[in-house]
C-alpha cells in the first residue's frame, strides 16, 4: 500500500506502466455470451457519492449527449435540521426497471427492453412522441434535441457488451457506483443485494427498479419536498 | 427533528409535448365537438338547427383538419408519422390513436360531402368556370339520401367516440403525472371540448353567420348547461382529491395546492367557468360575443394547464420547473402558425364552400346586394 506522498511519486511510473499493461477495469463476463443470461444492475451507496459529477461529465463524453441534457447526474441537496447543515448527494439515472412504464406506451415499439434487463431506444424506428419521457416516473427520458429522438442512460450497453463497465461506474471516484449481473451469485451486486437493505427509487410506482440505493434517506426515495433547483439550464431547442 | 431540504443542482426536463400538443387536443377537441352540433340538422332534420348545423360544419371541418398539422410537428420530424402505421403497438392507446384520427377525418369529409351534396349541385348551376365545373362534380347526384348522410355520420361519430376516447386515456394512463393519472381527464377533456365548440359556434353566428338572436340564445342556453358538466367535473375531482378516497388524486392536489401559480390557475378556471354561465343566463341574447369567447379560452386554458403546467412538476426534484414559451416553433411561432393555418382553411371554406346553403338570408341578401354594387361600378 502506498502510505505517503513521496512513496506514491516514486511508485507512479510503475503505476502507470502497470496501468497501460493491464487491461481496462472490466466486468466479469463480456458479449458473446448467451443473451438472457445477465440481469445487469447497479448499486449505488449514496454514503460514498461525494457529488463531483465526474460520472455526469463522462456520460455525456462517452455517449455524446448534447450540451443541457444528462443522461445521469447527481442531484445536491442542502439538508438544513435544527442548527445543522448539510449536503446530499443522490446519483439519478435510468433505472432499467423490470416493469418499465415507458415501454407499453411507446406507440412503434421503438424501446425495449433487452435479455440482459437493459432498457434502450431503437433510434431508427424512435418517432420523437415523447410519450415514454412522460411515462417514466424518475424524469430519467429526454428527447435529445440533436436526433429529435427520446434518449437515455443505456447503462452503457455499447461497453458493457464489450466486457466493460459504464462509463459512470469506471470514472466513479468514490466507487459509489458498482455495477454487475444480478443473476452471477459472486458478483459484487449480488452480494450487496442480499447483504444489505436495499432501497430503489419510488417502489410504490411498481417499476421493480434494477438501481438499488445503498443508505439512501426517505426523505429522497420520492419526489422531494423542498425548495425548488437553483440551476436550470436553456430551453428546449437552446 | 424540523428539517429542511433545498435543492442546490439538478436537471431540469424539459417540456416534451410542446404547445404544438395542446394545439391538437384543443382542435381536435372542438371539432368533434363541433360536429356533434351538426348532427340535430343534417342528420334529424330539425329544420330548425339549419344554421347552427351549417355553422357548426364549417368550425369541425376547420379544427379536424388543423389538428393533425400540430400533431405532426410535435414528432420533430413530419415524415415520421409512417412509423405508427409499420410498427402498431395494440398496448399503447397513441398507436391506436394514429388509426382513430383518419377514420374521424375521412368519416368527416365524407359526412361534410355528402351533408352539402345538394348545395353543391345548387352552385354549380350555369356558368362553364372550372369553380362551377368541380361544383357540378362534387354535387354530382343532387341532395344526397338521409341514409347516405347518416352512415357517414355514423361513421364520424365512431371515430370522435374513438378520438375522444384515446385523446383522454393517453394521458390518463401516464401514472408518473398523478395530475394526469385520473379517471375524470378524458370526462373533462370531452365536456371542455363540447363548451368549447358551442364558443365557437356562438363566435361563428356573430362573424360568419348572420348574428341569428334565436341561435345565439339557443346555444347560451347548451353553454350553461356544458359549463356545469365541466365545474360538476371539476368539483368531482376536488372532492375525491380532498377526501382521500385515491391516494393518486391526494397525491396530484398535494403537489399543486401549496403553490401561488397553481393557485391563481385554479381562481382563473372557476371564475372562466362561472362568468360565461352566469353571463349566458342574465343576457342570452346579447351576450354570445363575450361567452362564446371567454369558452374557447377556456377549453384552450384547460389543456395547456394540464400539458405545460402539468409537465412542470417534477417527477423527483423539487419545486417546479420554470416554462417560458420560446418565440420559435416550439412555443409562440407553433400556436400562431397552427392559428394562421386554422384562418387559412376558414376563410377558403367560407368562400369557396356552399356552407350556407339557403339557411342564411340576410348573409346571402348581403352577398348579393355585393355582387350587384360591384356590377353597377363595373358599368
Amino acid at each position: 500500500m502506498i502510505q505517503s506522498r513521496r512513496n506514491f511519486l516514486r511508485a507512479l511510473p510503475a503505476i502507470t506502466v502497470g496501468a497501460a499493461l493491464a487491461p481496462a477495469p472490466a466486468i466479469a463476463s463480456a458479449a458473446g455470451e448467451e443473451e438472457g443470461k445477465h440481469r445487469w444492475a447497479m448499486v449505488v451507496d449514496v454514503q460514498k457519492c461525494i457529488g463531483c459529477q465526474a460520472c455526469t461529465v463522462s456520460c455525456i463524453m462517452e455517449n455524446a449527449v448534447p450540451e443541457n441534457s444528462f443522461r445521469t447526474i447527481v442531484s445536491t441537496y442542502e439538508v438544513h435540521e435544527g442548527k445543522h447543515t448539510g449536503t446530499y448527494m443522490l446519483p439519478r439515472l435510468c433505472n432499467h426497471c423490470a416493469n418499465p412504464p415507458c415501454i407499453p406506451v411507446c406507440p412503434v415499439g421503438a424501446t425495449f427492453q433487452r435479455k440482459d434487463g437493459v432498457v434502450v431506444v431503437d433510434g431508427d424506428r424512435c418517432v420523437g412522441c415523447a410519450y415514454c419521457v412522460q411515462a417514466c416516473p424518475y424524469d430519467a427520458r429526454f428527447i435529445n434535441h440533436e436526433t429529435g429522438k427520446a434518449d437515455k442512460c443505456t447503462f452503457c450497453a455499447h461497453r458493457v457488451d464489450a466486457g466493460l463497465l459504464p462509463a459512470c461506474v469506471e470514472t466513479c471516484v468514490g466507487g459509489a457506483r458498482i455495477f454487475g449481473d444480478l443473476n452471477n451469485p459472486n458478483s459484487k451486486v449480488r452480494h450487496l443485494v442480499d447483504q444489505n437493505k436495499m432501497k430503489v427509487l419510488k417502489p410504490e410506482m411498481g417499476t421493480q427498479p434494477h438501481v438499488f440505493y445503498l443508505g439512501l434517506d426517505e426523505r429522497f426515495q420520492g419526489r422531494v419536498e423542498g425548495e425548488g433547483t437553483l440551476w436550470q439550464p436553456s430551453g428546449h431547442g437552446a | 427533528m424540523d428539517s429542511q431540504i433545498i435543492e442546490v443542482l439538478n436537471v431540469t426536463r424539459e417540456t416534451a409535448w410542446l404547445p404544438w400538443a395542446v394545439q391538437y387536443f384543443f382542435l381536435i377537441g372542438l371539432s368533434y365537438g363541433s360536429f356533434m352540433l351538426t348532427l340535430p340538422y343534417f342528420v334529424f332534420g330539425r329544420a330548425q338547427y339549419e344554421k347552427l348545423g351549417r355553422l357548426a360544419l364549417l368550425g369541425a371541418l376547420a379544427c379536424g383538419l388543423t389538428a393533425p398539422v400540430a400533431l405532426l410537428a410535435d414528432l420533430h420530424g413530419p415524415g415520421r408519422f409512417l412509423n405508427f402505421y409499420l410498427h402498431f403497438q395494440p398496448q399503447s392507446w397513441m398507436s391506436w390513436g394514429s388509426f382513430f384520427i383518419p377514420v374521424y377525418l375521412v368519416g368527416l369529409l365524407l359526412y361534410a360531402w355528402l351533408a352539402l351534396r345538394g348545395d353543391f349541385a345548387v352552385q354549380g348551376q350555369g356558368g362553364d368556370s372550372l369553380l362551377t365545373r368541380l361544383y357540378r362534380l362534387a354535387g354530382r347526384g343532387g341532395v344526397a339520401p338521409r341514409m347516405a348522410i347518416s352512415a357517414a355520420a355514423l361513421l364520424t361519430l365512431v371515430g370522435a367516440v374513438l378520438v375522444a376516447l384515446y385523446t383522454g386515456m393517453e394521458v390518463m394512463v401516464v401514472h408518473a403525472r398523478p395530475l394526469w393519472n385520473t379517471a375524470f381527464l378524458p370526462l373533462q377533456f370531452a365536456a371542455t371540448a363540447f363548451a368549447g365548440a358551442i364558443g365557437l359556434a356562438l363566435l361563428f353566428n356573430r362573424f360568419v353567420g348572420d348574428h341569428d338572436t334565436q341561435l345565439e340564445i339557443g346555444l347560451n342556453r347548451l353553454l350553461v348547461l356544458a359549463l356545469a358538466v365541466v365545474l360538476t367535473l371539476g368539483g368531482g375531482w376536488l372532492f375525491v382529491s380532498l377526501s382521500g378516497v385515491s391516494p393518486s388524486h391526494s397525491a396530484a392536489f398535494s403537489q399543486v395546492a401549496g403553490m401561488p401559480q397553481w393557485q391563481l390557475t385554479a381562481v382563473w378556471a372557476v371564475l372562466a367557468t362561472i362568468l360565461p354561465m352566469a353571463l349566458a343566463i342574465w343576457r342570452p341574447a346579447s351576450s354570445g360575443l363575450i361567452t362564446g369567447l371567454i369558452a374557447v379560452h377556456s377549453a384552450w386554458m384547460m389543456r395547456w394547464t394540464i400539458f405545460i403546467g402539468g409537465q412542470s412538476i417534477p417527477k423527483t426534484g423539487a419545486g417546479l420547473y420554470d416554462y417560458h414559451l420560446p418565440l420559435g416553433g416550439d412555443g409562440l411561432l407553433g400556436i400562431v402558425g397552427t392559428l394562421g393555418l386554422w384562418i387559412a382553411l376558414l376563410v377558403l371554406m367560407v368562400d369557396y364552400l356552399p356552407w350556407a346553403g339557403q339557411a342564411f338570408a340576410s348573409r346571402n341578401k348581403k352577398e348579393t346586394n355585393a355582387l350587384a354594387t360591384s356590377a353597377i361600378a363595373q358599368h
